[in-house]
């Protein structure tokens, strides 16, 4: 098997959330079939997509994530009957806030990947990190993460003064 | 837009029916106590009560300056009161959504409640001047889109009809001017907001549906929210606050009203609830629901984002 290694500029960090029973096989799946996906992505196992709360997606851009993935079951295919189908409707609502708030959700993806589906993890992935490589680092929340105001910003000429004087 | 006066004459008529309902009921023994407004100490302006005498019902008034949504204290502050017998509470439409979102959360219990409705043209956006007179200019934005001006399923609820004006929707219009808005763009504007924060929590104080014994934002192990007031944890605060009501948000907007530091806070609130309008057809109403929109699902919800 022939391996390319290219070098980029900018290699991002993907974080994948991925429920046990389907992608995670699947990209089990994938490594014992040999097949290439880029090394950028770090796979986080759980037991069911619906047990992937919101609030980690927003941690691993904290974090400094370049990208999120978010992968379970087809629906219909849940290990726990239901468990794609809540986070289907949590993480539609959730993307929504996201662009709200003002997130690219070119940098969060949503998937389903079966266990047989070894061919399409290495695509999703592949697709992501791709897109995340062409858009740059996710410099807001590291941005936020540095910055060291409390309470409004000291934006007038006399706060800047009395700063600067102490 | 030129300012308009908004017609509260029937306050008056609505205050004195409150008072002699409360009487009534307290005097037959019907309720142990009422949760309802009295006069405050400034002219005009208002507070929260909590009356157990029939001699005091004449304490209890309807003004534009009734801002609080009173359903917060039978879940919260007031926790042991239910237990003690059934609780009449002044309930305005917006308060009486979020008491009908806290039965449907098994919170609350109908037959626990002696639910007091108020015809309401609407309430002031601000109380630090309790007695000016309610306008297009002074309105509480949530009275602007306001479709509970009368509460409907209550035990007992006043003659008068509200006179409400078509008003400019505000949330409506600023949701609108920020969706047009690049992500970039919207990032600033929200960073600026959120850098306000100090984190004094007086938002999850006086929600009604922020009745969790612990938030998880205050959890250390594992932490998932910065607790401290900076930028960082403030903006992660606001987003899972968002997420946390989406769905279960009545619009009462008292998160909006108590900031110190006037983050739009109900802003982040209708936008949710624009979004599962759209999505899933919810709206926040006086219907009790076994399931909010995002306990349930169908089998052919949208999925167009998924790949």
């Amino acid at each position: 098997m022939s391996t390319h290694h290219t070098h980029h500029e900018f290699e991002p960090k993907i974080i994948a959330f991925v429920c046990t029973w389907c992608t995670y096989a699947g990209a089990d799946l994938a490594g014992t079939s040999r097949m290439q996906y880029p090394s950028n992505v770090r796979v986080l196992k759980f037991p069911c997509t619906g047990r992937i709360d919101p609030v980690f997606i927003l941690k691993a851009f904290q974090q400094g994530a370049d990208g999120v993935l978010v992968s379970g079951c087809h629906p219909g295919d849940c290990h726990y009957i239901a468990g794609n189908f809540h986070a289907r409707r949590r993480f539609a609502v959730f993307r929504k806030l996201l662009e709200f708030v003002g997130v690219d959700l070119n940098r969060l993806q949503f998937s389903w990947v079966s266990a047989a589906e070894g061919g399409k993890w290495v695509e999703v992935v592949t697709d992501l990190t791709e897109k995340v490589r062409a858009m740059g680092p996710m410099t807001e929340f590291k941005e936020l993460a540095m910055e060291e105001q409390w309470s409004g910003a000291i934006n007038t000429p006399e706060l800047k003064e009395a700063y600067n004087a102490i | 837009m030129s300012t308009q006066p908004i017609d509260t004459t029937i306050y008056a008529a609505v205050t004195e029916a409150i008072q002699t309902e409360a009487r009534r009921i307290l005097s037959e023994g019907q309720v142990s106590a009422i949760v309802g407004y009295s006069a405050a100490r400034r002219n005009g302006s208002a507070q929260p009560i909590v009356i157990n005498q029939a001699d005091d019902a004449a304490k209890l008034i309807f003004t534009p300056a009734c801002v609080n949504n009173l359903a917060v204290y039978l879940t919260k502050a007031k926790k042991e009161i239910p237990k003690t017998g059934k609780v009449g509470i002044v309930v305005k439409g917006c308060d009486l959504k979020a008491l009908s979102g806290l039965m449907g959360e098994s919170q609350l219990k109908r037959e626990d409640l002696y639910l007091i409705g108020v015809p309401c043209a609407g309430v002031l956006a601000s109380t630090v001047q309790p007695s000016i007179e309610l306008t297009s200019n002074s309105i509480a934005p949530k009275c602007t889109e306001c479709d509970a001006h009368l509460p409907a399923g209550c035990d007992f609820v006043p003659d008068q009809t509200p006179i409400a004006p078509e008003l400019e929707r505000k949330y409506a219009t600023e949701i609108a001017r920020l969706e047009a808005l690049t992500p970039s763009e919207r990032w600033a504007y929200w960073k600026e907001q959120f850098s306000k924060c100090i984190k004094c929590y007086a938002c999850r104080q006086v929600c009604p549906f922020c009745f969790c014994e612990q938030c998880l934002c205050d959890r250390n192990k594992p932490q998932m929210v910065d607790t401290t007031p900076r930028p960082a944890g403030n903006t992660a605060w606001h987003i899972v606050r968002a997420m946390h009501l989406a769905g279960r948000c009545a619009g009462c907007a008292e998160c909006e009203r108590v900031c110190p530091m006037d983050i739009p806070l109900n802003l982040l609130n209708r936008k949710m609830a624009k979004e599962l309008k759209e999505l899933y057809d919810h709206e926040a109403g006086f219907d009790v629901l076994e399931k909010g929109p995002l306990n349930m699902f169908t089998e052919k919800d949208d999925q167009s984002f998924i790949k």
